[in-house]
């Protein structure tokens, strides 16, 4: 390479990218361009049929109403509202500008919790005050067109509901959250085995009940987190099982997963305190890598001033 | 000492303070030993180990890698101070990208020792056989020089009067005033010269430095642009950086060179085991693109030991056979002249075989005598037998050895007849000489007179013999009447006491140095596989040409200039030059010569022999072919030499040698070769190649291997450059499309440095598609080891093609666990937020963080596979580069097939082993992509048979469908 490089200029280069004598850019004439951007338009263009071909086919062989395989959705996760970064809320009580982020979070989610969204008869369906068993709705197919769903009363949530209070307790340094179990089509929760439930809410135990509770996530912080309230339906704290299985999106579009509210009414201000909430169930299970699984925690800063 | 040799023995004397008798004293010589120290060569530097274990560290595609590992720290450090979860993994992965620069630079340096550690042990293996022979391992003259006082030539290396330092005496005594050690010596320069000869980069280091250009090219300007593409779409300055690094790493094919240099070295292994030990790894593939091969004679295309070739008796002339393992001689035996004939060869020769050697062969004993006397032995050996015994059965009673003066040798024997009581004068010697003292001449065993016309029939018997650049010597006897020498008369050699002329001249032996037998094959071979062999020897321009002629270095139908003019009978200078398609240059001729018109003589001529050349001239010749214009010397059209450097590189130039006289040149070639047997070290350090068996044929073995390893190393690289598609692809949809990340910068180093290894390096084994040798050499300006067809074809074809099949696989993956194609468009930002943890599917089902990533890593595995599975059909197509599949024969590299399946094995495995990295995914998942693997090839079928078929060379399909990947 040593040999006759230096020779090769500039002169060569200007001349590859447009050579006037044979009017060449590139190396190539307009024509040859021409053929080839052809060529690679009709290959690229069957390519592009062939891909979109396969994943049509692809598609056939997965059912509209339910997903294929849900290995890896289930067990199902346990979320909260409102959702915030690192999972921390912080605000001060006396200044309303820090907890409108989470007041309104609430206010959009619990948007379609509200009563005068529920009225149609068609789509929704009482399924009374007190936890009962499944409602199963038939096969997983459009023969008898979309299913219905059970209401879900937002004034269940009563001091959470945002119904007397639209700050959640916000302002009064007695924040809410709202907890739910993430929807999986065709996940029928079981109701826990007694013996394997914290004593306190054996009291309020319920065969079609999947009860939530909380706790601090650390021994030392069980002084700072002072009362828990729950309100969920019926005042029930847990999900009714009257709202299993859950149909997906295209039977039931406007599924309203049961909630339960969560309400610290006596925190520790000016203190970092570390919350771990749990459903729990027979198939509701917790793993270590996935912190979000049938459980979570959440971080609570609230400043006095 | 340029005008030493002028010098009388006094004013040499005057000259170094120095006398003849006393020489130097003891004080004056520590001072002079102080002053030029020891009479000794300076070794040349040897590049320390350190230096060549850092430059495979920084070499090639490490530096990119290197950035990578880089940016993955620089990451890892923004990302640890802000505390992000998954900053953990950018520190493993620039370790990671760290431990692949490091182990492949380990991995190469070790190849690298490894081959020159064959050398060492090599060296000691072939025992220094001719250290006593030669005197002049120097000039590379086959014949010993005399030595006297006399100031007998212009030129220091002619001249008699100097004896060189590194050459042995044969025979006789002499004293000498030393004036030049060490460095200094003639030796000394040739040496510094050949260790001034910069080492040229091989072809083969030059295609990869092309190769790591194109592709590091690529590699940068993907990256940049899409650094730039993810700044202005938004992405945060550190994603950007990540998504360059994962561009970096697919782009990079990581374990591509350590293929290519297991490749080498098997090849390199292939062709010691046919005698062509090589050096220097990357000199395996530059015999291969080898245009001119500047070849020594003696010992390379030759037998390098003197053989009768040719008799003279009874008015004819008899060829003999001069094939390395003769055991008889065919010519007719049955005249009474020859068995006249045949005595005086046996008798007057002082040659005899060492004792112990009854079981060899006879042209493998060794003989005392020297190279005439020794081939005159060997030669009655084969036809009478024993001898030995028939020189005792004809006691000899007086002899006058040969020397310079007289020009022949004369020996008087018994008869070996017990009723013939006379004496047998035989003799041998110059034929000019002999016939002076002859007055008849034996036709047919019987005596007739010398006349003129018989006189005439010799001169044109001894003229053609010449003519064949063969050595003649003259055959004639003498019964002496045994009424004036009776069986008790005592000859004195001294007074000469015997009759010396009007003897009977029985007849010729014509001896040469004859070709190899292998040779005229090997050079035919070399022609139509286009290369040019030219003949570069310090021996006389008579016998060169006759042994280029015999061995076909110049065709039988060719002439030189000087024939033409014979021919036509006009003189030379009026003889069209461009007539004469080859050519003899003296090395007198050569020294008054410009280079325009050297240049212009290898031009012009397709058949050279260069003869009587020096070592200097030797590396001109060489530095001339170099300049050769590849394919020039065919074409009519005569380009001036100053476009000629403007527009080529240059032939490659593949030169043999086997003298320290021959280091310079076999330094300077592209490729020297050296002797194994009768090469000297410096010839075997210069060189590149040794031949251990001393036979040129082996160089054809050399060519081709050489052009095989080059096409299979564009198979080798056309398959690992295609799967780099399918990496890249992921990244760049990742950004543009905001979908899942299809595949992980640490799952394509699994590819890369796993399951494709063993694949690429089977395609070394290869076997040829046509008759390479065949074929022209490869042009080093057109003929690139990656060009842009390969690249394209790679690239935009297949490579997007094993795309498409992959993402085919993604999306199955990702809908069937509830996430169809147009959900996961633009998700990208929502997908990775891990404070989101009910994200929700097509389905409405809603996803936890976690969820989501296992679920990836799944997509990760799926991908891989894809790509292992297509993998396989790219390796299928990949196996030929013009003919079907179906004619090469699908299963004929067993090697492939062979490692077919530990490929698959090695990536089920590491798809269990990579259970720490992701999960496995469902069986089915492996099949997806068989489709797309069966339409590569199917695709690569048609793009063979449209080839096949014929399209205009010049139609753009074909431009961008040629084989030439």
């Amino acid at each position: 390479m040593a040999r006759g490089k230096a020779k090769d200029g500039d002169g060569n280069w200007k001349k590859f990218i447009w050579n006037s004598e044979k009017k060449e850019l590139l190396g190539r004439t307009g024509g040859s361009w021409f053929k080839i951007l052809l060529f690679y338009v009709i290959f690229y263009g069957c390519l592009a049929g062939i891909f979109i071909g396969t994943i049509q086919v692809m598609l056939l062989t997965v059912s509209e109403f339910e997903p294929k395989y849900q290995d890896r959705v289930a067990p199902p996760g346990l979320t909260q509202v409102p959702q915030v970064q690192k999972t921390e809320i912080s605000f001060t009580a006396s200044d309303p500008r820090s907890y409108e982020p989470y007041v309104r979070n609430l206010d959009n989610f619990l948007r379609d919790y509200s009563d005068e969204q529920q009225t149609e008869n068609i789509v929704f369906q009482d399924c009374g005050d007190t936890p009962t068993e499944y409602k199963e709705r038939g096969p997983y197919n459009d023969g008898q067109g979309q299913k219905k769903v059970c209401k879900f009363k937002r004034e269940w949530l009563d001091n959470c509901s945002g119904l007397n209070d639209p700050t959640y307790g916000y302002k009064d340094g007695k924040p809410c959250i709202l907890v739910k179990l993430n929807r999986i089509i065709g996940f029928k929760p079981q109701a826990p085995a007694n013996e394997s439930l914290p004593p306190e809410i054996m009291a309020k135990y319920n065969p079609n009940l999947i009860p939530v509770h909380c706790v601090a996530k650390r021994e030392e912080d069980a002084d700072k987190i002072g009362t828990v309230e729950y309100f969920g339906m019926g005042g029930y704290p847990g999900f009714g099982l009257q709202y299993y299985p859950y149909y997906g999106k295209l039977l039931q579009p406007r599924y309203l997963q049961p909630l339960v509210a969560v309400q610290f009414t006596n925190l520790t201000y000016d203190v970092e305190v570390r919350v771990e909430c749990r459903a729990y169930g027979q198939n509701i299970v917790y793993s270590d890598k996935d912190r979000f699984q049938g459980r979570f925690d959440i971080k609570f800063d609230i400043k006095s001033s | 000492m340029q005008d030493d040799h002028r010098l009388s023995t006094s004013e040499l004397e005057m000259k170094y303070g120095t006398s003849i008798d006393k020489g130097l004293s003891s004080a004056r010589a520590a001072e002079i030993l102080a002053r030029d120290g020891p009479n000794a060569l300076t070794p040349p530097k040897a590049t320390p180990e350190i230096v060549k274990f850092l430059k495979q560290m920084i070499g090639g595609f490490s530096i990119l890698l290197w950035i990578g590992a880089g940016f993955s720290w620089i990451s890892f450090g923004i990302q640890l101070a802000q505390g992000v979860d998954s900053a953990f993994d950018n520190l493993y992965l620039g370790v990671v990208l760290a431990l692949v620069v490091i182990l492949t630079g380990i991995f190469a340096y070790y190849q690298e020792a490894k081959s020159t550690n064959i050398m060492a042990s090599f060296s000691k293996m072939i025992p220094q056989v001719r250290a006593t022979v030669d005197n002049s391992s120097l000039t590379g003259e086959s014949e010993p020089q005399s030595r006297s006082c006399d100031f007998t030539h212009e030129n220091p290396l002619e001249t008699r009067n100097i004896a060189f330092y590194s050459t042995t005496c044969v025979e006789g005594t002499a004293t000498g005033i030393v004036i030049n050690t060490g460095d200094r010596t003639i030796i000394g320069r040739i040496a510094s010269l050949a260790s001034g000869v910069g080492n040229e980069k091989t072809p083969i280091a030059i295609e990869i430095e092309h190769f790591v250009y194109l592709v590091a090219g690529v590699a940068i300007s993907i990256g940049v642009l899409f650094f730039i593409i993810s700044v202005s779409m938004r992405y945060k300055i550190l994603d950007s950086i990540i998504f360059l690094i994962g561009i970096i790493v697919a782009n990079v094919p990581e374990g591509l060179l350590a293929t290519v240099t297991v490749s080498l070295s098997l090849t390199a292994k292939r062709m010691a085991k046919k005698n062509c030990l090589v050096k220097n790894l990357e000199a395996v593939e530059t015999l291969g693109s080898t245009s001119i091969i500047c070849s020594d004679k003696t010992g390379t295309l030759t037998q390098n030991r003197m053989t009768v070739a040719h008799l003279w008796f009874d008015n004819q002339i008899y060829s003999a056979d001069t094939s390395e393992d003769q055991t008889t001689q065919p010519f007719d035996q049955s005249s009474p002249t020859w068995t006249a004939l045949s005595k005086i060869v046996t008798l007057c020769n002082r040659a005899e075989f060492r004792p112990g050697q009854e079981n060899l062969p006879i042209m493998k004993r060794v003989v005392v005598g020297d190279a005439s006397e020794t081939a005159l032995l060997k030669f009655s050996e084969v036809i009478l037998g024993d001898v030995m015994s028939i020189r005792a059965q004809n006691r000899k009673v007086a002899e006058i050895p040969f020397n310079s003066t007289n020009k022949f040798q004369l020996s008087i024997h018994e008869t070996d007849d017990p009723q013939d009581k006379r004496f047998l004068l035989v003799m041998k010697g110059a034929p000019e000489r002999i016939l002076e003292r002859c007055s008849t001449i034996m036709i047919n065993g019987k005596e007739e007179p010398l006349d003129s016309e018989k006189a005439e029939a010799f001169q044109t018997a001894y003229m053609e013999l010449g003519g064949m650049g063969e050595r003649v010597l003259g055959f004639c006897h003498l019964y002496l009447p045994e009424n004036e020498f009776p069986e008790t008369f005592q000859f004195d050699t001294d007074s000469m006491n015997f009759p010396t002329s009007n003897l009977c001249f029985v007849g010729l032996l014509s001896m040469i140095d004859p070709p190899r037998s292998t040779v005229p094959d090997a050079v035919s071979k070399c022609r139509s596989a286009g290369i040019k062999v030219i003949m570069v020897t310090g021996d006389h321009p008579i016998t060169a040409k006759a042994i280029a002629k015999s061995v076909g270095i110049i065709s039988a139908t060719s002439e030189t200039v000087e024939d033409i003019a014979k021919r036509l009978n006009i003189p030379v200078e009026q003889v069209n030059r461009r007539e004469a398609t080859a050519a003899v240059v003296n090395g007198m001729e050569l020294k008054d010569m410009s280079s325009e018109q050297l240049d212009e003589i290898l031009r012009n001529h397709t058949e050279i022999v260069f003869a009587r050349t020096s070592p200097q001239q030797k590396l001109i010749i060489v530095e001339g072919c170099q300049r050769q214009v590849r394919q020039a010397w065919q074409s009519v059209i005569y380009v001036p030499p100053a476009l000629i450097c403007a527009t080529s590189q240059g032939s490659v130039v593949a030169v043999t040698g086997d003298g320290v006289n021959d280091s310079p040149a076999l330094k300077k070639a592209d490729i020297g070769i050296a002797m194994g047997i009768a090469g000297s070290d410096a010839a075997k350090n210069a060189a590149d190649m040794v031949l251990l068996d001393d036979n040129f044929a082996s160089i054809v073995t050399g060519v081709e291997e050489g052009r095989l390893i080059f096409d299979n190393l564009k198979k080798t690289i056309a398959y690992t450059l295609t799967k780099n598609i399918a990496e890249l692809c992921p990244f760049l949809i990742y950004i543009i499309a905001s979908i899942p990340m299809p595949i992980g910068t640490i799952t394509i180093l699994f590819i890369d440095l796993g399951t494709d290894i063993i694949p690429s390096v089977a395609l070394a084994y290869e076997k040829a598609e046509s008759d390479i040798m065949n074929r022209r050499p490869r042009n080093k300006r057109r003929d690139r080891l990656v060009n842009q067809q390969l690249a394209v074809y790679s690239y935009l074809q297949i490579g997007i093609m094993q795309s498409v099949g992959a993402f085919v696989t993604y999306f199955t993956v990702y809908a069937e666990q509830g996430f169809l194609p147009s959900t996961l468009l633009g998700v990208r930002v929502n997908w990775e937020n891990n404070a989101i943890n009910d994200f929700e599917d097509s389905y409405g089902q809603q996803w936890t963080h976690y969820q989501r990533m296992y679920l990836q890593w799944t997509g990760y595995t799926a991908f891989f596979v894809s790509i292992t599975i297509q993998q396989v059909a790219d390796l299928i197509i990949r196996k030929t580069r013009r003919n079907s599949i179906f004619r090469q024969g699908l299963f004929r590299n067993k090697v492939i097939w062979g490692t077919e399946t530990p490929e698959l094995e090695l990536s089920c495995s590491q798809v269990f082993l990579s259970e720490i990295f992701a999960p496995t995914p469902r069986f089915q998942y492996w099949f997806v992509a068989v489709p797309f693997a069966i339409l590569i090839w199917v695709y690569d079928e048609i793009r063979k048979l449209v080839w096949a078929l014929g399209f205009p060379p010049s139609s753009p399909v074909v431009t961008w469908i040629k084989p030439q990947h």
